[in-house]
């Protein structure tokens, strides 16, 4: 059941991630695929494995036409990132938390862009720091509506 | 989860590492082959689908919201526009009829661009990197890599990749992505190409006493024959002079608001041979 509810998860996060509703919704959704990355690593009882992780940013790439393999290595070098800052990031405090996933997102998003500058023609805009802004922004509500989804279904499986 | 193909006994760096030189591996081949980003989307359906579930729901939501008035407003701007352009529709017809008189006496009767296909915008990627729209018609509707797209105003784009039934088209605004293109009435050959920003385009390599000027209008040229000659592509909005810059920086703004594109036109060049004719 929660195996199902990741792969609709994931799917809806991918769409959600290309729908096309203009230039301002291009600039200010986060990447939603990275922040249910980092949610499932986060609240997943064992490690993620690195291939389920390189696999979701390759489809990514695909859905958004980008060059294939810039998502992918970002991904796995975000979840890598998470796994070694965990520890201590738990001892931190609210706002602390929120920076280091502010921080991982920005990596996530620079290495992407990094990726593409080196397979391909690509400019620098400043638009690319507000999309993993808002996505540890919303961090809190997106933790708080997942962990109640999460529940339910645990209630239903149960 | 399962471990899949590598087994977690290897050091996470090591795992990372592997995955990094298959990243550059997979990019590296994709580059070489374009083809493959084709087969590739043929994965993202289901994404796709549900793009355009969302996209169905949103417009018919947006269309319920529009109260009465709204509609009446719009039926009466409607039919003042269609007024106005009542006496311009009489006048190009008699144009065009003299047009293909005066065409005829030169024997070179005008063909028509070609023939269309409506094609639904169902997902977008406006980034920096890219300035992609992936619309619902490929190979199986007779889409083809390098096919023209127009829009409401002129040309959008073009086809770079192609999947079964959904295809990714690279609009004028996109890195790669570059317009034989004129001033209109003359045939001073010029480029139009994208730098990534939706609502503008360049003109570059032009000298700084280039006879360019802002207001010009700028259509495609025909050369190389992938898109046809005539049809919009933007307005000259600024002709820049830099220091000491050997090149006078001309920006356009496209005919097409691309970013707000719902439907295009996917365009068959209508071509003698029947192969390409065939959609």
């Amino acid at each position: 059941m929660m195996a199902i509810a990741l792969v609709i998860g994931f799917l809806l996060a991918l769409a959600a991630g290309s729908l096309p509703f203009g230039p301002l919704y291009a600039i200010i959704h986060p990447d939603f695929v990275a922040l249910l990355l980092l949610y499932w690593a986060i609240s997943s009882s064992s490690e993620l494995s690195f291939t389920v992780v390189w696999l979701i940013g390759l489809l990514q790439d695909t859905v958004l036409g980008d060059v294939l393999g810039g998502r992918a290595v970002a991904a796995v070098i975000m979840i890598y990132a998470l796994y070694n800052g965990l520890g201590r990031v738990r001892r931190l405090s609210f706002w602390e938390q929120l920076f280091f996933i502010f921080l991982l997102l920005l990596g996530q998003r620079l290495i992407t862009w990094f990726w593409q500058a080196w397979s391909g023609p690509i400019t620098w805009h400043f638009s690319l720091l507000i999309a993993p802004l808002i996505g540890a922004l919303l961090w809190p509500l997106f933790t708080f509506v997942l962990d109640h989804l999460r529940l339910l279904l645990k209630g239903q499986v149960s | 989860m399962p471990t899949l193909f590598f087994p977690r006994r290897y050091p996470p760096l090591l795992r990372v590492a592997v995955f990094v030189v298959l990243s550059v591996l997979i990019t590296a081949y994709s580059q070489k082959n374009p083809r493959l980003q084709g087969w590739a989307g043929t994965l993202s359906y289901p994404v796709l689908w549900i793009n355009t579930q969302i996209v169905h729901i949103w417009q018919d939501t947006e269309n319920y919201l529009q109260d009465r008035n709204a509609l009446l407003r719009e039926d009466e701007k409607l039919h003042r526009e269609l007024q106005d352009l009542q006496p311009r529709l009489l006048e190009g017809e008699i144009l065009r009829n003299e047009n293909r008189q005066l065409l005829a006496l030169l024997d070179s009767i005008p063909r028509p661009p070609g023939r269309v296909k409506v094609a639904e915008v169902i997902s977008q990627n406006l980034s920096p990197g890219s300035q992609l729209v992936t619309v619902n018609i490929g190979s199986q509707a007779g889409v083809f890599v390098g096919q023209p797209v127009l829009a409401d105003g002129g040309v959008a784009g073009q086809v770079i990749s192609v999947s079964a039934m959904s295809s990714q088209v690279a609009l004028l605004s996109d890195l790669d992505s570059s317009v034989p293109a004129q001033i209109a009435g003359t045939n001073i050959p010029l480029l139009v190409n994208g730098k990534g920003n939706i609502h503008q385009l360049i003109v570059p390599f032009q000298a700084r006493n280039t006879a360019l000027k802002q207001g010009d209008r700028l259509v495609t040229s025909g050369l190389g024959g992938r898109y046809p000659p005539g049809l919009n592509i933007g307005t000259i909005s600024a002709v820049i002079h830099n220091g000491d810059e050997p090149f006078a920086q001309i920006l356009v703004r496209p005919a097409v608001r691309l970013g707000q594109l719902n439907t295009v036109l996917v365009l068959w060049k209508e071509t003698a041979d029947p192969q390409e004719r065939k959609p």
